[in-house]
């Protein structure tokens, strides 16, 4: 027997009418023990013959039928063991799936428990109960009625079974509903009939059930499409167009927060100051990159940016609470930035996604969540049959569509890249986050190498200079095998120095236009991993022909420089020549042969002669005004054979990097002025803009904060009060001062000399009017078109159309920009990689110092592992912290109790890897010094010393301690029912 | 159209009993058959209908879809026919075979809804100049016995008729995008007014008389035919002639005025029918096959 459904489905902006048959059976049985009449297995009867009747109104044996928004707003009831008894029918259990998954689960579990007997009931595909709609029903009214049937059906049925049992022995069946209504028509067809709180009130011997009552009562109503769009409507491209011109509307690239998924920031082209956008309806379903339309909002309405981090951790049906609350915590007293709302999206910046899939905790559906590897980019919905399989995969995703009507974006899988935690997918996953072209060189590009065995011949030699009697050598850091760089220096007869920089000529295996060039071209850079190189150029090159390696004839470019001993530079010139380095050293090699003073061959000497000359031009360097910058940098020691991380230290800088780094820029300095000299419309070169003040305020407030003045009016002025802030008890302070100061700074950026106005050609960091790449071809394509400028430029090799196009150069420039960028997000996303490969299983004290403080949170950095990590202060809704934070805004604090927390203040915390999510493991800190009772760990000695002492019981105990801190407590989901 | 093998005698038989006024199923010049009406047989559709005219057997499923408008009637919905002639109707549709017919009644059908003042388009506008619903009438032509034109239209506007376009809640802009809230109950949803639209009513000239609902052997007899739409309001929308015949001006004035007569009859019986097969509601019987 079977009836049909129609419904509507939009489905990709059609309406289409979909008929489902519809199957009624006659062979659903009742679960009832009284029943005589179904044919039952054993196992199926759920409901007791003889419920025991526990309450005062209804004193006779009865089931219970529950109405859908008693589950929803009376679950905590239900969970009791109190009721039992009960009839769970079938549109319930549909209804309470779609409102609320958590609810749903609850009540799956109340089922699942055979002490409760609680009998599910299939109504919707029994041939009594099934209702169909009526013309003009509510879906509501239709559920209700679907409910009423079934009571009446059930009331019915067991009758017939009992007729022979005493009238009062007999078994009733109850509807509790808080529906008014459903209740009256209840009432009406002579059904019993009571409220949950009426029915709770009169339960006998279980006191404390009345108090659960949730009083939350909410209305509900159920609807299939008329949901309240979330999001505000797009404007239409004309509209957005005649805005832009009008000037109503701005358009700019939406960079999104990396710390506050409800916050992000429209970066309009001609404006200083970036336009705030906070909340749902100011970001509207903007992602990160999109190129969008934003209004400003009048400027009472301005706003500051939240200190708060907040990653998205709700799940659907979970209202936005903390958007409210960002947008409370406006405080007045801050200057204010201007704040707008996003209109409309111009265009799309979608691309494919990394991340991992969230499955749905709802057991079959196919409805998935995917959250993305980039914080910025929201989580994306999908359907998927395959879930089991891809939870446990990184997964790439593409972003289909954003209707106003779903909180995330919609999207779909695109394919599974490997097992979560592998290394060689993570490896993956931030190579194609960081858009890296990694795949293998084509045909093409490799039949544009040389043939092996690869000679020089008679011609090469006549067109080269040689300088294969020069004693050259070349200092790179250990297990570098793309050498493109080495020097010599030797001591003329007038007492001046024969100075030479000689970089591997690239150039003459790329030639231009060639497949290989393309390839290089468009990976603009060699992207360094901790564990893995991806070239820019075929291996034979940048490990073999290109490579300067010790004792083997190689091609150069050389920029050779006569100094005076004060390094006062007296004649400078360029050529193509043979070499042959005498030995490749590492830069320890190289300082041991410096600082050895028995040592007296000529490669000691002139290495010496570097070394003093390299002192001067630095110290000449800074006093013009360069900036000393850093940055944490650190190394890993990797295990030979499974590559994972074993230690960690912090890259030693050494006189010898030093010495190398002067010798390069000077080289770089010079082949800037002689190819803008000779191209003055098309030269590559690179600047690093000085930035608007203002980027520097934080920065400086920070400063102010602990009494130092920061002058950030010029280079020099800076580079100064750097110099002079230094705390004698916190020897770490200045470093960290640095490192903020790198983070204020904008990045340096290749330009073509057409291009740009001739004042903003100034490398700011450096202090030097222009600046290029030219030492490091292999690497870097940048340099390949300098080595082809200045090839040009002294008469060794011919020219080409596109090299002196300086719209060509132009947006090649923006490529390698663009790829440089991300080559070093790449590299920095390894090191956290491997960081966190390295934590697995460890837990670890470290010293740590305060870098910044947030709103609800610390941020800690970890000199010893260039870490850092978000120390949460304030606990997440839900749990609960003994002790509380004040925070400060103005004087950028957090306090609790005696204990106050500064920027830069040293801490010392416990670092340890939160793997309980195995999708998602995140490092974690736990605070150990200074002490805050109920706050802080005890440090890891003391636990061992402990352990050592005490037995085993208490050992299990200690663990137990050190595991649940108040911050494993703050990362767990929240559960919520609206 | 599927002609039948007549022979001679036959023919003059048939032109004979004309000319008296006798037909060989004896009706009189300007009877009809009798006909069945039953819509909403196909569940999928919006609106369907099927229609048999004595052998003569239509089927006729309307689908609604989001559509633009024409950029020069944005006020507008759109409405597109297509015919399809099933082998089973004759042998000779197979393949490719009912082609030609079928274009030729689509043809029609589209000149005689393309008036203004016949079908309201309008009703099917969702926002104007973005969005609009289009109708596609898919018509089957199950059996072929002859006065396909009649019942063809008739069987359309009977599915127009039975035709529910899901209502739109509301309708806004998002981006460049259409974004349409619909009323999640399926009983909610707009009937369209077919009171203005068309029927066809042929009249087959056999000899010197003009006959209405010519069967197929009536038809192989004529030399030609006149097919008027008229709505229920009297109202011509289009005149074609089919075959090869030529007609005097003074009779084919006499074939309209006939024809314009026959036509709202034709109108108002079918008006009738649908109204009464209405008043029976949810609860009445199905007779369709597909159900």
């Amino acid at each position: 027997m079977w009836t049909t459904k129609t419904f509507l489905k939009k489905r990709k902006g059609s309406v289409l009418k979909i008929v489902r048959e519809h199957y009624l059976r006659d062979d659903i049985w009742c679960g009832s023990d009284i029943c005589t009449i179904c044919a039952h297995q054993n196992e199926e009867l759920v409901l007791e013959k003889n419920p025991q009747p526990k309450n005062k109104k209804f004193p006779f044996p009865h089931y219970i039928v529950l109405d859908t928004c008693v589950v929803l707003n009376q679950i905590n009831v239900l969970e009791e063991d109190a009721l039992c008894n009960v009839i769970v029918v079938q549109t319930v259990l549909e209804e309470v799936k779609h409102r609320s998954s958590s609810v749903y689960k609850r009540l799956l579990d109340i089922v699942g428990n055979p002490n409760r007997k609680f009998y599910v009931f299939v109504n919707e595909h029994h041939k009594d109960t099934y209702v169909e709609r009526e013309p003009g029903e509510k879906v509501n009214d239709r559920n209700d009625r679907a409910i009423r049937v079934s009571v009446a059906w059930y009331e019915s049925h067991l009758m017939s079974s009992q007729a022979d049992r005493r009238k009062r022995d007999r078994v009733k069946v109850i509807l509790l509903t808080d529906d008014v209504d459903s209740k009256q028509k209840a009432e009406n067809e002579g059904l019993h009939v009571a409220t949950i709180s009426d029915y709770v009130r009169n339960v006998e011997d279980c006191p404390g059930l009345e108090d659960r009552l949730s009083q939350h009562n909410t209305t509900y109503e159920l609807q299939a499409g008329g949901r309240e769009p979330l999001f505000p409507a797009h404007f239409t491209p004309s509209q957005i167009h005649q805005g832009i011109k009008s000037g109503k509307l701005l358009q700019g690239s939406f960079l999104a927060s990396r710390e506050n998924f409800l916050e992000g920031q429209v970066n309009v082209e001609g404006q200083d100051k970036m336009i705030l956008v906070q909340g749902r309806v100011g970001l509207n379903r903007a992602v990160d990159g999109d190129i969008v339309a934003v209004k400003l909002l009048p400027e009472e309405e301005w706003s500051v940016p939240s200190h708060m981090v907040l990653q998205d951790e709700g799940d659907d049906s979970d209202v936005l609470e903390e958007e409210n609350a960002i947008l409370k915590s406006k405080d007045e007293r801050v200057a204010k930035l201007p704040t707008g709302h996003i209109v409309g999206i111009i265009r799309r910046k979608w691309r494919q996604y990394c991340g991992i899939l969230q499955k749905n905790p709802i057991e079959g559906s196919v409805r998935h969540i995917f959250v993305p590897a980039e914080r910025k980019v929201p989580k994306v919905r999908i359907e998927t049959q395959q879930a089991d399989i891809l939870s446990s995969q990184r997964i790439i995703v593409t972003i289909d569509s954003w209707p106003r009507n779903s909180r995330y974006p919609l999207g779909h899988f695109v394919r599974a890249l490997g097992t979560i935690g592998d290394k060689d997918t993570e490896n993956e996953v931030l190579l194609l986050e960081h858009d890296v072209p990694h795949s293998k060189f084509s045909e093409a590009v490799l039949s544009c190498l040389p043939k092996l065995p690869w000679v020089i011949t008679e011609k090469d030699v006549q067109s080269r200079v040689d300088l294969r009697h020069v004693d050259i050598c070349s200092v790179d850091p250990p297990g570098c095998t793309d050498i493109d760089d080495a020097l010599h220096c030797k001591e003329l007869e007038n007492g001046n120095y024969d100075v030479g920089v000689h970089i591997a000529d690239v150039s003459h295996f790329i030639r231009p236009g060639t497949a290989i060039d393309k390839e290089a071209a468009l990976r603009a850079t060699t992207v360094y991993l901790v564990d893995k190189r991806i070239d820019m150029v075929p291996e034979l090159l940048s490990s073999n022909l290109c490579s300067l390696r010790g004792n083997e004839e190689r091609f150069a470019f050389s920029c050779i420089w006569e100094l005076t001993s004060e390094a006062e530079i007296v004649s400078t010139r360029f050529c193509k020549s043979i070499i042959r380095s005498r030995q490749a050293m590492t830069y320890e090699e190289a300082q041991i042969k410096i600082d050895d003073l028995t040592q007296n061959d000529t490669l000691s000497k002139s290495l010496r002669g570097l070394n003093s000359l390299a002192k001067i031009l630095k110290k000449r360097r800074i006093e013009n005004g360069a900036l000393v910058l850093a940055s944490p940098e650190i190394r890993f020691q990797v295990d030979s054979e499974t590559q994972d991380p074993i230690e960690v230290e912090a890259k030693k800088l050494r006189e010898t990097n030093s010495m190398v780094e002067e010798f390069m820029l000077l080289a770089n300095i010079y082949v800037a002025i002689k190819i803008l000299e000779d191209f003055p419309e098309c030269a590559m070169l690179r600047r690093h803009p000085k930035l608007p003040v203002s980027n520097f305020e934080p920065f400086i407030k920070a400063g102010r904060n602990l009494g130092f003045e920061i002058n950030s009016e010029s280079g020099k002025a800076l580079a100064l009060s750097l110099d002079n802030a230094v705390r004698p008890d916190n020897a770490y302070f200045n470093t960290m001062l640095r490192i903020l100061a790198t983070r204020c700074m904008m990045q340096a950026v290749y330009f073509a000399s057409g291009m740009v106005q001739r004042d903003e050609f100034f490398h700011y960091g450096l202090a030097a009017p222009v600046y290029t790449h030219f030492t490091s071809p292999i690497r870097r394509y940048a340099d390949v078109i300098v080595h082809r400028l200045l090839a040009v430029s002294i008469g060794a090799d011919v020219t080409y159309p596109d090299l002196l196009d300086k719209r060509k150069s132009h947006s090649l420039c923006h490529n390698l920009n663009y790829r440089n960028r991300m080559a070093q997000y790449a590299g920095r996303a390894s090191v956290a990689l491997h960081t966190h490969l390295f934590f697995r299983g460890k837990v670890q004290d470290e010293q740590g110092y305060v870098l910044c403080v947030r709103k609800n949170a610390l941020q800690i950095l970890i000199p010893k592992y260039g870490l850092e990590g978000t120390l949460y202060v304030s606990p997440h809704k839900g749990a609960k912290q003994n002790v509380t934070f004040v925070y400060s805004e103005e004087k950028q604090t957090q306090k609790c109790g005696d204990v106050i927390f500064r920027p830069f203040d040293p801490v010392t915390v416990q670092l340890s890897l939160d793997r309980s999510n195995v999708q998602h493991e995140k490092i974690v800190l736990k605070l150990v010094h200074p002490q805050i009772p109920g706050f802080s760990v005890p440090s890891l000695s003391s636990v061992k010393r402990k352990e050592s002492d005490e037995n085993l019981q208490e050992e299990m105990e200690i663990s137990e301690v050190s595991v649940s801190p108040p911050i494993e407590k703050i990362s767990t989901k929240k559960q919520k029912v609206k | 159209m599927a002609e039948i093998l007549l022979s001679e005698a036959e023919k003059t038989f048939i032109l004979h009993g004309v000319e008296e006024g006798f037909r060989c199923d004896g009706r009189m010049r300007l009877d009809y058959r009798p006909m069945e009406v039953e819509t909403d047989v196909v569940s999928h559709a919006s609106g369907s209908a099927r229609l048999r005219l004595a052998n003569t057997d239509i089927l006729v499923g309307v689908k609604t879809e989001i559509d633009t408008p024409y950029p020069e009637r944005p006020r507008e919905g759109k409405i597109e026919f297509f015919v399809d002639c099933s082998a089973n109707a004759t042998p000779a549709f197979e393949g490719r075979g009912g082609e030609e017919l079928g274009t030729e009644i689509s043809n029609s059908l589209a000149t005689a809804y393309q008036s203004s003042q016949t079908f309201d388009l309008t009703a099917l506008c969702i926002l104007p100049g973005q969005q609009c619903w289009k109708l596609y009438i898919d018509i089957l032509i199950l059996e072929c016995g002859g006065n396909l034109f009649d019942a063809v239209s008739l069987a359309v506007k009977a599915a127009l008729h039975n035709t529910r376009v899901p209502k739109v809640k509301g309708a806004c802009l998002d981006g460049g995008t259409v974004d349409l809230q619909l009323s999640d109950d399926p009983y909610d949803c707009c009937r369209l007014d077919v009171s203005d639209a068309p029927c066809l009513v042929t009249l087959c000239k056999i000899g010197d008389h003009c006959v209405v609902d010519p069967t197929a052997e009536e038809e192989t007899c004529s030399s030609g035919s006149v097919v008027i739409a008229i709505t229920e309001k009297s109202l011509v929308t289009s005149v074609f002639k089919t075959g090869v015949g030529s007609f005097h001006p003074q009779t084919l004035i006499d074939i309209l005025k006939v024809g314009q007569t026959i036509g709202l009859s034709v109108n108002k019986a079918l008006r009738a029918a649908l109204l009464e097969e209405e008043q029976q509601g949810r609860k009445k019987e199905c007779f369709g096959f597909l159900k």
